[in-house]
């Protein structure tokens, strides 16, 4: 969504981007507008060199050129599903809401042994579900069928108030609310032109490292309960805990929630933030990384890690994906290293692995636990005083922005009239992410599943949303 | 693995003590929204707050719907004299006075579902696992299959895709069978109550035994809940 000042169609707008993406740069989104007729604009938005750039256009009746990219492949059908638009192709199977049965197993040939695997699986996991085809142990093929549990999060934006917005957007995603409300949050201040007291990007930054740690910390876990190293699991989830119990003790929420505004923070949390630190925070830096060290000195995981579920960096570059799984091939796209830092940047020390396996994405994990503590020490050193909430500018207007969560880079753009959201729209690090998780199956066998699952460690609510 | 078993030895035991003792919450945790006696002036500035109609304004005190409440604390912030925040953790309620004794006297084991939530639900539950709170010290397991099944937990606003597959996993289950919706999206719907993505809140689609509002709740209030579904606990007052 931007400021319509041009009269480039739809059909310009992907032109231009298709060009763009042919000089290197990389898909982000394609977010479709509706008005009170249907959908009336659609907007591109890429990483041009780093930095966020967008192309708008009216639609029209002509349909919409395929970007051909496998990178815009969800994007695309996703705005045929739910918007109705047409494109000059067939771009691929419906997405939303998710196929039957019948149709998904269709498609399998007699030779091999289809599954499908969900919505509901064993365990304690979000609805999400496969058809996977197998020949004896090996993978050949496996397909997402998601969208089980879309609730409508972005509909539900409507009509709300800017302040009320940062609720919605926490509903997106719980597990990374606070990812979530600061990048609705920053969107909005870049549609208003607000300016941001320092005292509550201290906060926010502070914030979004915790729930970083603690979303690393749920899907190494993870990994060692897969590993069958439960007493390990056991001890990085009470690790987890840890961050928990702090961030409720400062925030009232064991997730942050209830706290991110558009203009700063309901609350000073950066005082209850800091009060909280200097009891807390080196007891829960030492015990965290004692025991993340000492699940990286476990041979007989790590063994279990390397080689699988490898992923190449041309699939990482060619599907757009983000995060943790793309660092962990070696493709740099941390958000927190240009324009999605909070307070400090990394200062263009992102952390890269190469071996592209499961082990590298846990590796890339380990590091940014670390990294974690010390970007929130930065921002309890720096102890900005003043004020931690900055009055929203009563003006219409249109803002994208990201922020680097747990999974990756997540964006929201919204619209903002009279002090209300007629239109939201996000991008999150799953939903780049997901399709590049078949890619790594072929050639891994069936026990391998959860492993890579877990390397990738995404959240389906922010898929489904 | 010897040193494993040696690092948890070394950091001692953990876990608490709940239901025999119930650790206080920190004073700053959301976990439920009391009503104060107030002018009707301020009881509307409060309702006014609410992204989910859980406030009725009356002559001298509001009514609220805890099954809607996602303790954002909006009412607390505009009418301090008319709501008040409590770190409450026994916030479950029964549907109905279950039946106590020995049903499910022994080990129970739960089954969960993901019927629409916003992820934060499903690690909360996971959490009742981990050594702070280790479920299993209660005889409390997890299933995989609902044909074990005692209890059903459900996290989310069923989507209406989910709704099928949820009827499904309840069919399979055993009797005697309960059902504990988790969180405020599963009791009542929450944000996303009339949203057309979605068939309604757990109790549209199934009995519901017990109700845990929350967003998302915390293993404590989870740990409570099951108990209750389960006739092991009697529903609390309010603040015990």
């Amino acid at each position: 969504m931007t400021e319509r000042t041009n009269d480039m169609t739809a059909v310009d707008a992907a032109h231009g981007t298709a060009q763009a993406l042919a000089q290197g740069a990389r898909f982000i989104a394609l977010f479709v507008e509706t008005g009170s007729t249907g959908a009336q604009s659609v907007t591109y938005v890429l990483d041009e060199a780093r930095k966020l750039s967008r192309r708008t256009g009216t639609l029209t009746a002509a349909a919409l050129p395929s970007l051909k990219v496998p990178a815009a492949g969800w994007a695309e059908r996703e705005a045929r599903d739910r918007f109705g638009l047409r494109f000059d192709r067939d771009v691929g199977a419906r997405l939303i809401p998710p196929l039957d049965a019948e149709a998904l197993l269709a498609s399998a040939s007699p030779e091999v042994s289809s599954v499908l695997y969900g919505p509901i699986r064993s365990g304690i996991v979000e609805s999400a579900q496969w058809v996977v085809q197998t020949v004896g142990e090996d993978f050949v093929h496996v397909a997402p069928s998601m969208f089980y549990k879309r609730r409508g999060v972005e509909e539900r934006f409507v009509g709300c108030t800017l302040d009320d917005g940062a609720f919605v957007a926490e509903f997106c995603s719980g597990a990374t609310a606070l990812s979530h409300a600061c990048a609705y949050a920053r969107a909005v201040e870049t549609a208003t032109g607000s300016e941001v007291p320092l005292r509550a990007r201290a906060a926010r930054s502070m914030l979004v490292e915790f729930e970083r740690i603690h979303q690393h910390l749920d899907a190494l876990a993870k990994l060692a309960e897969d590993g069958s190293l439960l007493v390990g699991s056991m001890q990085l989830f009470a690790a987890k805990e840890r961050v928990h119990r702090l961030l409720a003790e400062s925030t009232g929420s064991r997730f942050g929630r209830g706290v991110v505004k558009p203009g700063g923070l309901r609350a000073d949390a950066f005082a209850s933030l800091a009060e909280v630190c200097v009891r807390l925070l080196d007891e829960v830096e030492a015990q965290t990384r004692s025991v993340v060290e000492a699940l990286f000195a476990s041979q007989s995981l790590l063994d279990r890690l390397i080689g699988t579920g490898r992923l190449t960096p041309k699939n990482v570059v060619a599907f757009g994906g983000v995060g943790p799984v793309a660092r962990g091939s070696g493709v740099r796209c941390d958000a927190r290293a240009i324009d999605g830092a909070l307070f400090t940047s990394l200062t263009g020390d992102e952390v890269l692995e190469e071996g592209t396996d499961a082990a590298a994405r846990a590796l890339v994990r380990r590091t940014e636990i670390r990294d974690s503590f010390r970007l929130i020490r930065n921002a309890l050193d720096a102890a900005p005083s003043g004020a931690w909430c900055a009055d929203v500018p009563d003006v219409d207007g249109c803002g994208i922005a990201r922020v680097e969560s747990p999974q990756g880079e997540l964006v929201y753009a919204v619209r903002v009239l009279g002090g209300r959201l007629p239109c939201v729209r996000l991008r999150s690090a799953s939903y780049a992410n997901w399709p590049l998780f078949q890619t790594t199956l072929p050639g891994n066998i069936f026990t391998d599943f959860s492993f890579i699952d877990h390397s990738f460690g995404l959240l389906q609510a922010e898929v489904d949303r | 693995m010897n040193g494993w078993i040696l690092r948890g030895l070394r950091g001692g035991i953990l876990t608490t003590r709940y239901p025999q003792e119930v650790p206080s919450m920190p004073s700053l945790y959301r976990g439920r929204v009391l009503a104060l006696e107030a002018s009707p002036e301020a009881q509307n500035q409060g309702a006014s707050a609410c992204l989910t109609g859980a406030i009725a304004p009356g002559p001298a005190i509001a009514a609220i719907d805890e099954r809607r409440c996602f303790q954002c604390g909006e009412c607390v912030r505009r009418a301090p004299e008319a709501f008040a925040m409590r770190n409450d953790i026994e916030v479950a309620q029964p549907a109905k006075l279950l039946p106590t004794g020995c049903r499910f006297g022994r080990s129970i084991h739960v089954r969960h579902v993901d019927a629409g939530s916003d992820a934060s639900c499903e690690q909360e539950l996971a959490a009742i696992f981990n050594p702070y709170y280790d479920a299993n010290r209660l005889g409390v397991f997890l299933t995989a299959s609902p044909r074990r099944a005692d209890i059903l937990l459900v996290t989310g606003v069923v989507a209406e895709p989910m709704k099928e597959p949820l009827q499904r996993v309840y069919a399979a289950m055993p009797l005697p069978k309960r059902v504990v919706a988790v969180g405020t999206a599963a009791c009542s719907g929450g944000l996303f109550a009339h949203s057309a993505c979605v068939a309604g809140p757990v109790d549209t689609v199934l009995p519901v035994d017990v109700y845990l509002p929350g967003a998302p709740p915390p293993p404590l209030a989870i740990l409570y809940a099951i108990l209750l579904a389960a006739g092991r606990l009697q529903p609390s007052e309010v603040g015990r």
